[in-house]
């Protein structure tokens, strides 16, 4: 076992947040289903409420809900991942070891990811709640989950970058929140602008307009929540998924920020 | 073992090491000196891997440090003059890391824990968090830590800073006992008395260059008296002024009054013209109460070589 994972972990599970995050998290999770739910049977009137309904209200509330909580917590276990090492002035001794730059990335990398997996291991069971009422089976589960981790994985190897960029936490942490920002809002927005300004030029054309071009959704493809959307769309008549471009997006970004760390951090000992 | 040639290392156009060469034999214990800002830990890091230089040759036993950088790892050990420690680990788990991060299997793993553990004087102690050691502990425990992959040759920038006198004591005791077991040590200081108690030799560095003491020599062989000049400092009974003209008029003397009855003489020529000088002094019928002749120490020259430069 690379023994930067093992001196990582332990690390991480003497912090105090190892069990204050989970813990604000499941109650997060816990007060969204609560919600919906509310919501749900509010909304149905004097009608009779069929269990499959709340079953796939249930489970796309979890679903997003997750994927925000997730995204808030994501730069906070990897941002500040390697700036740490600098401020404590402990990197030189990793880099005048014998573990390589990739050792050293991977283990801060994959430790990252694991306190995630466990997070999202942990809301199986809310995300499992919805088979009780129907309308969701275990497939959808793994698709929401599998989404969800590699969205994650990209988003912590841009925050790793970041760490491996800056010198203090304070900056690289706050650029890391301003990546994820940026992913989530302003590629919403410009998608709505693209697409509303689409819309009424087809209506000026007289044309029919039921979804806007490829080029135009390819806005959404870093786009988190979208990730999750396409997943569960009707599947596309010709080419390839919207689904699997927007993952293809997120996992080329990751990459990307994973080789620039790894640079990054060979050519570190200027910052120790 | 150690080889620098014309090393130099710029910052955004700035040098920080001008040229810089040197070379350090097998088994030496070897002093780097010089201002704030002169190079020291530039040179040290480059040495360390850490840096690359922008142009110039620095070798560890024939290896490259740029080129064969992995393996100058695996036989160089490296202190840095603040260096950090996991704060929330045990000192046994810091050590377990470590031995892993430089890939100890087996029983040489645990023979070299047991052995840090026992050179950093931490037995009692192997179970307590490393926030819990006091300052001596800890550079205690780094340097056991540096040693943990039996190093060829050490690199220690500034290990004593922040000790207190005991620990510096230890820390020269235990420099000196590596040295006898046949390490390398490459280490920079401010502290001249350490530096001229444990060292074989010293450079001197300015500007990222190499620099020249009083006599011309940009290494310093410590332990030695030269031939070129004797310091003596003598203190006087009775009238210092006359005991000083008195000294004056000895051929190739120059005379410094210290604090009241004290008087600092610097003699050209060996340590023979510092008898030569006391016999003069008592038939001039100067009351001689301490006679203290030496060569030349490292403040002296520390003094000669950058005490004109800041002026």
């Amino acid at each position: 076992m690379n023994p930067m994972i093992r001196k990582e972990l332990r690390q991480r599970m003497r912090e105090r947040r190892a069990w204050l995050l989970p813990t604000l998290y499941l109650v997060a999770l816990g007060g969204a289903v609560a919600l919906a739910y509310y919501e749900v049977t509010s909304n149905s009137g004097n009608g009779q409420l069929q269990g499959a309904e709340m079953g796939v209200a249930v489970f796309y509330t979890v679903v997003f809900t997750q994927m925000a909580l997730l995204l808030l917590m994501a730069p906070v276990f990897s941002a500040g991942s390697v700036t740490i090492e600098k401020e404590q002035r402990t990197l030189g001794g990793l880099l005048t070891s014998l573990l390589t730059p990739l050792q050293v990335w991977w283990g801060k990398y994959v430790a990252a990811l694991l306190f995630l997996v466990l997070l999202l291991v942990c809301s199986l069971p809310v995300l499992s709640l919805s088979f009780s009422l129907g309308g969701i089976g275990p497939r959808d589960v793994g698709k929401a989950t599998g989404v969800t981790f590699l969205v994650l994985a990209s988003i912590s190897a841009i925050g790793l970058y970041c760490s491996s960029f800056f010198r203090r936490s304070v900056h690289s942490t706050a650029v890391c929140y301003g990546v994820v920002i940026a992913l989530t809002v302003l590629t919403f927005v410009a998608f709505l602008i693209l697409a509303s300004r689409w819309e009424s030029t087809q209506i000026a054309l007289g044309k029919p307009h039921d979804e806007p071009p490829r080029s135009i959704m390819a806005t959404l493809y870093l786009n988190p929540f979208f990730s999750i959307v396409a997943v569960f769309l009707e599947p596309r008549q010709k080419g390839v998924q919207d689904w699997v471009l927007s993952l293809g997006c997120f996992a080329l970004v990751g990459a990307l920020a994973g080789m620039l760390a790894i640079r990054n951090l060979r050519r570190s000992g200027e910052q120790v | 073992m150690i080889e620098i040639e014309q090393i130099r290392k710029t910052y955004d156009g700035t040098p920080a090491l001008d040229g810089f060469t040197l070379g350090v034999e097998r088994g030496e214990l070897f002093g780097l000196v010089g201002e704030n800002g002169a190079g020291k830990t530039t040179l040290i890091k480059i040495l360390a891997t850490l840096l690359r230089p922008t142009a110039g040759v620095a070798r560890i036993s024939g290896l490259d440090v740029r080129r064969e950088a992995r393996a100058v790892r695996g036989i160089a050990g490296y202190l840095p003059d603040v260096a950090g420690l996991y704060q929330d680990m045990r000192v046994t788990e810091f050590l377990e890391f470590f031995a892993d991060a430089f890939r100890l299997t087996g029983s040489q793993r645990n023979v070299a824990i047991q052995r840090a553990i026992e050179r950093a004087g931490l037995r009692e102690r192997r179970t307590a968090f490393v926030e819990q050691l006091s300052l001596g502990m800890k550079q205690r425990l780094l340097l056991a830590k540096t040693l943990l992959h039996d190093p060829k040759v050490l690199l220690l920038d500034e290990p004593a800073t922040g000790l207190d006198p005991l620990a510096r004591i230890e820390l020269r005791e235990l420099l000196k006992q590596l040295n006898r077991e046949g390490v390398t040590i490459f280490i920079s200081s401010h502290i001249l008395s350490d530096l001229e108690d444990i060292c074989t030799r010293v450079a001197f560095i300015g500007h990222g260059r190499n620099v020249a003491d009083a006599e011309g020599h940009t290494v310093v062989k410590l332990g030695e008296q030269t031939e070129q000049a004797t310091a003596c400092e003598i203190e006087v009974a009775g009238d210092a002024d006359a005991a000083a003209r008195a000294a004056a008029t000895f051929a190739g003397t120059h005379v410094e009054r210290g604090r009241s009855k004290i008087l600092r003489i610097q003699i050209s020529g060996g340590i023979e013209n510092g008898s030569a000088l006391l016999k003069y002094l008592l038939n001039a019928g100067v009351v001689v109460v301490r006679f203290d002749a030496r060569g030349p120490g490292l403040e002296e020259r520390y003094r000669q070589v950058f005490g004109a430069e800041r002026k």
